[in-house]
């Protein structure tokens, strides 16, 4: 018992931990015995527990976030003089992606702390800047692109006059910080989420249902399908040469798959997590991999961020309005911008880039037509399925050199070594792969909810096998808390 | 709202009772067909010890200190095998890893069942591994990984636990942060009027100017084993050490499962310390050596203190703090601990 409460202390509240399956029932359960009215306060302080679990001091700029939209949006609203709206809209703006440039992409630019030989040095030489490098390190927050993006879309909206200002302040912070989505998404509207935090929510045994379902498969999903791919990728990128072709293309193909699971399960369980609260959070992923386009990709994969992209950044540019040359400069500025969102590395920019580029490409040379042939659709989603995974090379990688070092070993004869591959991670690939043929255009709870008892029970017999037997060993926490 | 709840808690409690079923089951199949080939590959030192404990009568639990060989060595066997020759009536079994500690050991000897036929079991007792650098060495990630596997619970559970990182799993930035802030911060204390220590002492110690020549310029190579030594036994053991709780915990277990312990003190290389460093380092370390005796000496456990037996240069490593002994230095160590073994009438055998 003191080793599990050690562990516990030890153990970041992510949501493959043992912390959290605690975390959550006792949440929900306390949810359901309060009051309506007291609600909200329970599930503020639970989020700022879960946040807080990660570092106590990263709530100081969550709450200084709150309060800044909180008071702007307010005064936005009722100000009468656009000059002074806008003035104020500066101020948010500025503030939220002043914080976030500060701890993102200064901090990130400056230190290195990955780079264990400067720091050997510094600890010879100057073992106080090693300390405070490494105190800099740790003090950038988990989740504040998330959450900094969704209070922005809170103060653009009011802004716009498309949703009026919240009036309570703890309910505003529940909205910025409610703990399921908090971290790495989705990042959910004023609007579409705010509503549902502030409704009377009976138990229903339907969501509890579907919450099982959607958590378990997400469980499956990162657990099993991308914490197995994780060891098998970074060996690969780690050293490519070594590798002969086939485990080379598995590895770049298997980042493709290890990122998709990874940030997929990660928001099914953040959706079953909600749902068990009553909340219904977006879906962020709708099988991108069967995409027929690159179009058709970005609005099935990380769905929130690209809207988010779309509807505050791209629109406001001119959209579609314009003439070709500054649309073709705005989709360029949206997907460079998207893929630096991710962090301060070139190889972002150089990803975003790429499926600028090729959504350029697709729509210069095709329009808005994928062709109506069975085989023109089935060549033109292998097409960007491949375009999509060589690209993921430069978002796995950490330089340009590298990236492209990785790249050209896909096309030269390779070392000698091979993976080795257990029979059960292939087993779990290929239903991870199978499940998304049958779940196109389809969510796992619901399907779930069409198949017999008995086979039900059997799909959750060998996800509950999968998830304990063969889970992943790989200390890899989501890919995704890291921006 | 209380009909709903007693709606949901009907419809539950029987699917909850059935994921219970299918887990048992689970459990099960996982431990007839899986368990073992799991073991071999995340935690091979349980299999071993599965495959031995019900034969063996003595245990030798240690990491690479009992199985490392000089080139030159004729003889290659470990320490263990050394101290088995004089016991030919006992039958000996080794489980042995790089880098093992007390956590682990901990964790084996919990697993061997009360009432088996192990008698005793002999532990190595490293120095260095309580200090800081040790207990936040990089690979102790992996080794609590192992760990979890150790843990005497369901072996399904104890998977599952592993996949969900469920152990001391901070990332070796982590680690390094509180080596570094041990050697930066970290003050010694002395009760003997004739040592005395700076504060911040590790640092204040690796600052000073060492080994210069005429023009005041080191030599380096000398400079940096000085340090190396400093980093490894400059530090002190305390009722706090995560070493001693879990060395604390292998007593208490052996106790309960009327096991005899032997602690084997390995012996480090005191010589050089002292030739790199000087006096003030050794007095840590026969401190250190003091602390560990005093506290664990006792009816049932035996301390073997190697710690100045083995010359310098009956070392492995000539230029690193290690404890990899040559031939020589090996047979001392089963030396001592054989006879010593024989002094408390545990085992009958023939001293060296």
């Amino acid at each position: 018992m003191d080793i599990f409460a050690k562990y516990l202390k030890i153990q970041r509240l992510l949501f493959n931990s043992v912390a959290f399956l605690i975390f959550l029932p006792c949440v929900v359960i306390l949810f359901y015995l309060l009051p309506h009215r007291f609600r909200w306060i329970l599930l503020l302080a639970s989020s700022y527990l879960f946040y807080g679990w990660w570092k106590v001091e990263f709530l100081a700029l969550i709450i200084f976030s709150t309060v800044l939209d909180y008071v702007v949006a307010r005064l936005i609203y009722f100000s009468r003089f656009r000059i002074i709206r806008i003035g104020l809209l500066l101020i948010s703006l500025g503030a939220n992606l002043g914080l976030l440039f500060l701890f993102k992409y200064y901090i990130m630019f400056s230190a290195k702390p990955e780079d264990d030989m400067l720091f050997t040095i510094y600890m010879v030489d100057f073992p106080f800047k090693a300390l405070v490098l490494y105190g800099i390190y740790y003090a950038i927050p988990v989740g504040i692109s998330f959450y900094t993006f969704q209070t922005l879309s809170y103060t653009l909206d009011v802004f716009n006059r498309k949703a009026e200002p919240e009036k309570h302040l703890g309910k505003f912070a529940l909205f910025v910080s409610f703990f399921p989505q908090l971290v790495a998404g989705p990042i959910e509207r004023f609007t579409h989420l705010m509503p549902q935090l502030k409704k009377k929510v009976e138990p229903l045994y339907e969501n509890f249902s579907n919450a099982f379902r959607l958590m378990l498969f997400g469980f499956f999903v990162k657990i099993c399908v991308a914490d197995n791919l994780s060891l098998l990728v970074d060996q690969v990128y780690a050293n490519p040469d070594a590798y002969n072709l086939f485990s080379r293309w598995f590895g770049t193909i298997g980042f493709g798959f290890q990122i998709y699971a990874d940030f997929a399960g990660y928001s099914l369980i953040a959706q079953g997590a909600a749902l068990c609260l009553g909340v219904n959070l977006m879906d962020n992923f709708k099988t991108p991999y069967l995409s027929v386009t690159i179009t058709e990709f970005w609005k099935r994969w990380h769905i929130s961020l690209s809207t988010w992209f779309r509807d505050y950044l791209y629109i406001p540019l001119g959209g579609n309005r314009v003439n070709v040359f500054r649309w073709a400069f705005n989709i360029l500025l949206v997907f460079a911008i998207s893929g630096m969102w991710h962090g301060a590395n070139k190889t972002f920019l150089i990803w975003g880039l790429i499926h600028g580029g090729l959504y350029l490409v697709e729509r210069f040379i095709f329009g808005n037509k994928t062709g109506e042939s069975k085989f023109l659709k089935a060549s033109s989603a292998l097409v960007t399925f491949l375009g999509v995974q060589l690209a993921w090379v430069f978002f796995r990688s950490k330089s340009t050199q590298s990236s492209i070092h990785q790249l050209a070993s896909l096309f030269d004869s390779g070392g000698n070594e091979s993976l080795i591959i257990k029979g059960s991670v292939i087993l779990i690939l290929i239903i991870f792969i199978l499940s998304d043929l049958v779940l196109y255009n389809r969510r796992i709870d619901s399907y779930l909810g069409t198949l017999s008892k008995p086979v039900r029970w059997s799909v959750y017999t060998f996800f509950l096998w999968s998830i304990t037997a063969w889970g992943g060993t790989t200390d890899h926490p989501f890919i995704y808390f890291q921006f | 709202m209380t009909s709903n709840i007693r709606n949901i808690i009907n419809r539950v409690g029987g699917r909850v009772a059935l994921l219970a079923l299918i887990c048992l089951v689970l459990n099960f199949i996982y431990t007839r067909f899986f368990w073992i080939d799991d073991l071999e590959q995340y935690a091979p030192m349980l299999s071993e010890l599965i495959s031995v404990k019900d034969s063996a009568e003595v245990l030798y639990f240690g990491e690479s200190s009992n199985f490392s060989t000089h080139p030159d060595d004729s003889l290659k066997e470990p320490i263990s095998k050394f101290i088995s020759y004089h016991f030919p009536d006992s039958r000996f079994a080794t489980i042995n890893n790089s880098a093992y500690h007390a956590g682990l050991y901990l964790q084996l000897i919990r697993q061997i069942d009360k009432g088996s036929k192990v008698q005793m079991v002999i532990v190595t007792l490293n120095m260095r591994t309580f200090d800081q650098a040790a207990i936040n060495s990089k690979l102790e990630s992996a080794l609590q990984k192992s760990n979890t596997m150790y843990h005497p619970r369901p072996p399904l559970m104890n998977r599952f636990l592993m996949s969900l990182n469920f152990y001391d799993n901070r990332d070796s930035m982590q680690r390094d942060l509180q080596t570094w802030k041990s050697w930066t911060y970290d003050t010694l204390k002395s009760d003997d009027p004739k040592i005395k220590f700076d504060p911040n002492t590790i640092r204040r110690w690796c600052e000073t100017i060492k080994f210069p020549d005429s023009n005041g310029i080191e030599n380096m190579p000398l400079r940096l084993m000085a340090d190396h030594n400093i980093k490894a036994f400059a530090f002190q053991i305390n009722d706090q050490n995560p070493r001693v709780r879990d060395f604390d915990e292998i007593v208490r277990v052996c106790r309960d499962k009327n096991l005899r312990l032997v602690l084997n003190l390995m012996a480090e290389n005191v010589e050089y310390a002292d030739s790199f460093v000087g006096e003030n380092l050794v007095w840590l370390m026969r401190q250190n050596r003091n602390y560990l005796i005093n506290r664990y000496q006792s009816g049932n456990v035996l301390v073997v203190d190697n710690l100045e037996s083995v010359h310098g240069k009956h070392y492995r490593d000539q230029d690193w703090t290690t404890e990899h002994y040559d031939q020589i230095g090996r047979q001392i160590i089963a030396k001592n601990v054989t006879d010593s073994i024989i002094r408390r009438k545990w085992l009958n055998g023939s001293t060296y």
